[in-house]
């Protein structure tokens, strides 16, 4: 499974090289990653724990998922600074919805539909107002995303007064935190979900397949026939859909609607994408970098807190290494190449 | 020139839109900003309320006009608000130690702080510009790694309390000073923008800057030096934001590892991009830059005055940023047809 993703990720350009000098060159992340979790449990026994790999893999389905729909983007050279205010936006607005609902005396299924429908709503919203500016407008994506982000925290922040939204019914955690499919806790399991889809989609579809080609040269797609706008459209209102399934996901966690649940996700979500191994340049990247890139930075952080690293310290730390994860990929494709 | 444009008939409105396209939207809609809220709110034009604007401009402006020069290299600079931050704190954290070894020598404890606090900002550059020309690291992810990094040291130095012990006159001879009746980091501002003015102009360093940004590889041919030159872009950007900081801390009278930060950051790059820097890179001026960050500034000033919720109104500067920039997108594009 591994290999067949990697491979993917690493793209048509090494297949010329010999299988041994790619197979090491792909196997740096994974190799670092075990390196990671055994150094951390020479220092602390409790690292390798069940319980908290199960916490690991917990925290990772997050990241993960943000990780996915900021790969979507990035594969089309594009960014969506907007990514954490979207979540936050989305919380705030599922929270309301259902609060709502039950004030007005709604039976139970009814709230849970409105709430996932307004959440869900708010996140393609975002999406299409970020899409439709940046692929018929023609507006440089960062600064599209800068501008939404600026107008969903504008709107979290208003919507809720600044403060946690109350009132999410009990049901709505159980279902997407607490509860579980085959032992299997939910957020794990939907996360999984979601990330075998979006591979048959981005490997096996004619959509999936034209973000690569988008994203590699945009000229030639168009030239192609593809159409460019369309798609460029549709694959933000992917990221923010995605997006918005994560903010549920978080908000069933805490059990409110949180206008600060997004905070640093945008930022953290492009490094774990990037560190990954997916290239900013477009083109490149897929659903194995993005779980691979969260993986990676939630087992350093975890492996950080239980070893007692000091938090401002492991602020250094992830800087170092955001850098020093794109560098070795360029020296892979650079050696690939 | 001119009597071209009043002869002929259907060439005017094109004279017309180019110089109105040289000098841009924000001119006038920063008049009109000023001219509306003037009717509407007499406090707007009180003194104590224009020194305020001008002095929280004049910050943001210098910071921006380095972020512009990064852009225009065709880079980003995610850093800045981190390096004021850390600026900041390494200036008042040094002033405090040499206080401590020379008590009473003001001059050399000021001169210490100031160099420490510039000496972060070429640091963080110098490995900014390292990272990105030397080892071809997207400008985006460096400056996303040292933006953390540096924060993180920022808050390491201090654990997040501010830091206090520098000297009376650095404080209210130089940070709340006023001279000629504006504000220092008025006077500061200013001088930044007009080295930076000349500097764009008239300097090979400026020149090679546009042509980078314009065309990397006609650059290369034409034997501009490409790593030094996008070095120095990311040392300049850096040590302006060093400068921001040091200017902070004289102003509030403490080294605070929440200076600056990421609302620092994304704002100078609000007012790099409406201020017409293209993202493309070659294209910008930095006195239109500052201009942008005045614009941004009274905005702010004015949807306070106004009573907008404090809440709201970042959706106010989402929507112009964006509608600068397609505004900007779609001429260029109607240009283009022609």
């Amino acid at each position: 499974m591994s290999d067949l993703e990697l491979s993917v990720m690493a793209g048509d350009t090494d297949r010329a090289k010999p299988l041994l000098g790619r197979w090491l060159w792909n196997a740096v992340l994974p190799a670092a990653l075990v390196a990671l979790l055994l150094g951390f449990a020479a220092f602390d026994h409790g690292v390798l724990s069940p319980a908290n790999l199960l916490n690991i893999a917990q925290q990772t389905s997050y990241l993960a998922l943000f990780a996915m729909a900021q790969t979507v983007v990035i594969l089309t050279r594009g960014f969506d600074l907007a990514l954490g205010p979207t979540v936050s936006m989305v919380s705030v607005g599922t929270a309301l919805a259902m609060a709502g609902a039950t004030a007005t005396g709604h039976d139970t299924s009814l709230v849970l539909f409105a709430g996932l429908g307004a959440g869900f709503g708010l996140g393609i919203a975002c999406g299409l107002f970020n899409g439709v500016v940046i692929a018929l407008l023609g507006v440089n994506p960062f600064v599209a995303t800068l501008g939404s982000y600026n107008i969903a925290i504008g709107i979290a922040t208003t919507l809720s007064s600044g403060r946690p939204v109350q009132g999410v019914p009990k049901l709505f955690s159980q279902i997407f935190y607490g509860g579980s499919i085959f032992g299997v806790p939910a957020a794990i399991a939907i996360t999984v979900a979601i990330g075998i889809a979006l591979h048959l989609v981005l490997s096996r579809t004619v959509f999936g397949r034209s973000l690569y080609i988008i994203g590699t040269n945009p000229r030639a797609a168009a030239v192609a026939g593809l159409p460019v706008k369309r798609i460029l459209v549709a694959t933000y209102v992917l990221c923010s859909a995605l997006a918005a399934l994560g903010a549920i996901m978080m908000t069933a966690r805490t059990g409110s609607g949180e206008p600060n649940l997004g905070g640093a996700l945008s930022l953290q979500a492009i490094a774990g994408a990037v560190v990954g191994g997916t290239s900013l340049a477009g083109g490149r990247g897929g659903v194995g970098t993005a779980v691979l890139g969260a993986l990676f930075i939630t087992i350093l952080s975890n492996g950080m807190n239980l070893t007692r690293i000091d938090g401002y310290v492991q602020m250094v730390v992830l800087g170092a290494i955001v850098i020093v994860g794109v560098l070795l990929d360029r020296l892979r494709m650079e050696r690939s190449q | 020139m001119s009597t071209a444009l009043i002869t002929a008939g259907p060439q005017n409105s094109i004279g017309l839109r180019s110089i109105a396209g040289r000098i841009g939207l924000l001119p006038a809609l920063l008049v009109l900003l000023v001219a509306g809220m003037s009717a509407v709110d007499p406090q707007f034009y009180g003194i104590i309320n224009i020194l305020n604007i001008l002095r929280n401009a004049s910050l943001l402006a210098i910071v921006a006009s380095g972020q512009a020069l990064v852009i225009v290299a065709g880079g980003f600079d995610l850093s800045v608000g981190a390096v004021v931050a850390l600026a900041s704190v390494v200036t008042a954290k040094t002033m405090a130690t040499t206080a401590a070894a020379f008590p009473g020598n003001t001059a050399l404890i000021i001169a210490s702080g100031v160099a420490a606090g510039l000496g972060c900002g070429i640091v963080v550059g110098l490995v900014n510009g390292f990272c990105v020309a030397k080892l071809k690291v997207s400008g985006f992810v460096v400056t996303l790694g040292t933006m953390s990094a540096t924060a993180g040291v920022g808050l390491m130095i201090t654990n997040g309390i501010p830091v206090y012990g520098m000297p009376d006159i650095f404080v209210k001879g130089f940070g709340r000073a006023q001279a000629f009746g504006l504000p220092t980091a008025v006077h500061v501002a200013l001088i930044v923008i007009l080295v930076m003015v000349f500097a764009q102009r008239r300097t090979l360093f400026g020149r090679y800057v546009y042509a980078i940004g314009g065309n990397v590889d006609a650059a290369v041919v034409s034997g501009v030096s490409i790593q030094r030159h996008i070095v120095g872009t990311y040392v300049v950007s850096s040590v302006l934001a060093a400068l921001v900081g040091i200017l902070l801390t004289a102003q509030v009278g403490s080294g605070q590892a929440s200076f600056g930060g990421d609302r620092m950051m994304l704002q100078s790059i609000a007012a790099a991009v409406i201020g017409g820097v293209s993202l493309r890179g070659g294209v910008g001026r930095v006195e239109i830059v500052a201009i942008s960050a005045l614009f941004l500034t009274i905005l702010g000033n004015a949807l306070n005055l106004l009573h907008v919720d404090s809440r709201l109104q970042p959706v106010f500067l989402g929507v112009i940023m964006v509608a600068a920039v397609a505004l900007d997108e779609l001429s260029r594009r109607r240009n283009a047809r022609v």
